[in-house]
């Protein structure tokens, strides 16, 4: 369903590539992408959507080019950029939505409902709060039988009670999913997910996230590692049971690689 | 709900684009009317050829203000677009339709406003009858007027967001009010050649807008003598512009580029 060889980017004037070679197949699977915050894990994601033009390689969604898809409502997302068509009350903005993807405006209103956010109808998405904001990006993601759907940081600003409610409905959502989070420690209810580690613009993996807690990174290029990370910081190897550090133990992919530097 | 419905509601329910579009020019057809009238001579041709022509440039700054304001969120949708486009039904076609049938709505009330506004004030100052002689033209003409400055609009606003950066869609976007207002002004004062009038569609829909109100052929010096405009020319020349920038404008709108919104402060 989603390819993607050799995608690299750089951003005109800036220093160092923002992605450096990310190849990645889902076909229909679910993966979570770890990283840090500025390690590439939205560009990916609008790269995918076509929003950031590559300086090389190839995306293709469901056998097609990115850059020549047109009318092919089956990818979504929640970055909520892409729901800016033009200033309309929620309600609104979902009935439009519906009509463009071809759905029913009444399974996201019914999505709406569950979360508690009925109040959210009749107000315009910058007079919701940030957390709100994220959820109608999370239940627009979802909604309208996507084929695949790309996730920035759902969680974030996200009450407790909800962010159950949505890790439930991702569970069960008969759908690809790409999921992007900085923070490993939510991990732990997508053990049947796979998982890619991003650093720099590099992702490594396919890992599986039930494997997490066997996961070390090790100082230096070992042989028979996992992967072998290159990094400003040094060269990295990610091991399996046994290793200088293990990968859920720390908070986050930065402050594993700078405990290690 | 289709797409055009949304956009007409966007936009009949944006409180600053009646305040800008319609208040701010009602007021200015007021300045014409009671402050600036001082000059004019009291025969009745002298008063209707002064109304008609504040009404014409009035109208025509109006459009392209609303054209201007409207074309201004391309820079906040450009992610939405080219995401809708790619991710979606929503077709550059379809979108363009109904993002110029929801402003044409906008500037046919507009213009019904601004007709009774000029009718009204005017006919008080002067005291006497000024309605226009041909309304349905005139709404055909605004009509046209208003698809041609959207189309003017966002072929600048899109050429901003796909070559220049969004830090330059700001100034782009005063481009089109300018030339309406030196433009329409200047017909007034300045004895332009024939060919420039048919070939500039501000002044196409400025003498059209006056033969529509006054029901008298508008006309150019040409040596010592006076022709009238062939309001043929007039309308041909608006609609082969008008053509020029929607062609221009579906272009562009294929391949619109995103922009991080925060790219468009300028300090």
């Amino acid at each position: 369903m989603l390819d993607i060889r050799d995608l690299r980017v750089t951003f005109p004037g800036a220093p160092t590539p923002a992605l450096r070679g990310i190849n990645l197949r889902l076909e229909g699977g679910k993966m979570v992408v770890v990283g840090a915050n500025g390690s590439g894990k939205t560009t990916l994601i609008r790269s995918i959507l076509g929003l950031v033009p590559p300086t090389g390689g190839t995306i293709s969604f469901g056998g097609r080019d990115v850059r020549t898809i047109r009318s092919e409502p089956g990818l979504s997302t929640n970055l909520a950029e892409v729901y800016r068509l033009m200033s309309l009350p929620v309600r609104d903005l979902v009935r439009l939505y519906a009509l463009l993807k071809g759905g029913d405006p009444a399974e996201m209103e019914g999505r709406l409902r569950e979360f508690e956010l009925d109040a959210v109808l009749g107000k315009r998405l910058h007079e919701l709060s940030t957390g709100q904001q994220k959820l109608v990006g999370d239940l627009f993601a979802v909604s309208f039988q996507p084929r695949l759907v790309l996730l920035d940081e759902p969680f974030d600003n996200v009450d407790f009670a909800r962010r159950r409610r949505l890790v439930r409905l991702l569970q069960e959502l008969p759908a690809g999913v790409l999921l992007n989070t900085h923070e490993l420690e939510l991990l732990g209810p997508f053990a049947g997910w796979q998982l890619g580690l991003m650093f720099e613009g590099r992702l490594l993996g396919p890992f599986s996230v039930a494997e997490l807690d066997r996961l070390f990174l090790t100082r230096g290029a070992i042989p028979g590692a996992l992967a072998v990370l290159g990094t400003s910081l040094g060269t990295f190897s990610v091991t399996r049971d046994a290793g200088d550090r293990l990968v859920k133990s720390a908070t986050s992919l930065n402050a594993l690689v700078e405990s290690l530097a | 709900m289709n797409l055009t419905r949304c956009y007409a509601k966007a936009i009949l329910t944006n409180g600053s684009l009646w305040f800008w579009a319609v208040a701010f020019m009602t007021m200015w057809l007021g300045i014409g009317a009671f402050l600036e009238s001082q000059g004019v001579a009291a025969t009745r041709s002298a008063v209707v050829a002064y109304t008609t022509s504040w009404y014409a440039v009035i109208v025509l700054i109006a459009l392209s203000l609303l054209a201007a304001v409207i074309a201004g969120s391309y820079a906040y949708g450009s992610s939405a677009l080219a995401y809708a486009f790619r991710y979606s039904r929503l077709t550059p076609a379809g979108y363009l339709i109904s993002i110029v049938g929801g402003s044409a709505l906008l500037g046919l009330v507009l213009n019904v406003v601004l007709l009774g506004a000029t009718a009204g004030m005017f006919g008080v100052r002067f005291a006497t009858t000024l309605l226009p002689v041909d309304p349905a033209a005139l709404l055909g003409v605004s009509l046209v007027g208003g698809v041609f400055f959207m189309a003017l609009s966002s072929t600048l606003a899109l050429l901003a967001i796909n070559h220049l950066g969004l830090r330059s869609a700001d100034f782009v976007g005063y481009v089109p009010l300018v030339l309406s207002f030196v433009l329409g002004n200047a017909q007034l004062y300045v004895t332009f050649p024939r060919w420039f009038i048919y070939g500039s569609p501000f002044n196409d829909l400025t003498s059209l807008l006056y033969q529509g109100y006054s029901g008298s052929t508008p006309t150019v010096e040409l040596g010592t003598a006076t022709v009238p405009l062939d309001w043929i020319f007039l309308v041909l020349g608006i609609l082969v512009w008008t053509a020029a920038f929607v062609g221009c404008t579906l272009v562009l709108l294929r391949r619109i580029r995103s922009r991080q919104l925060e790219e468009r402060r300028q300090i």
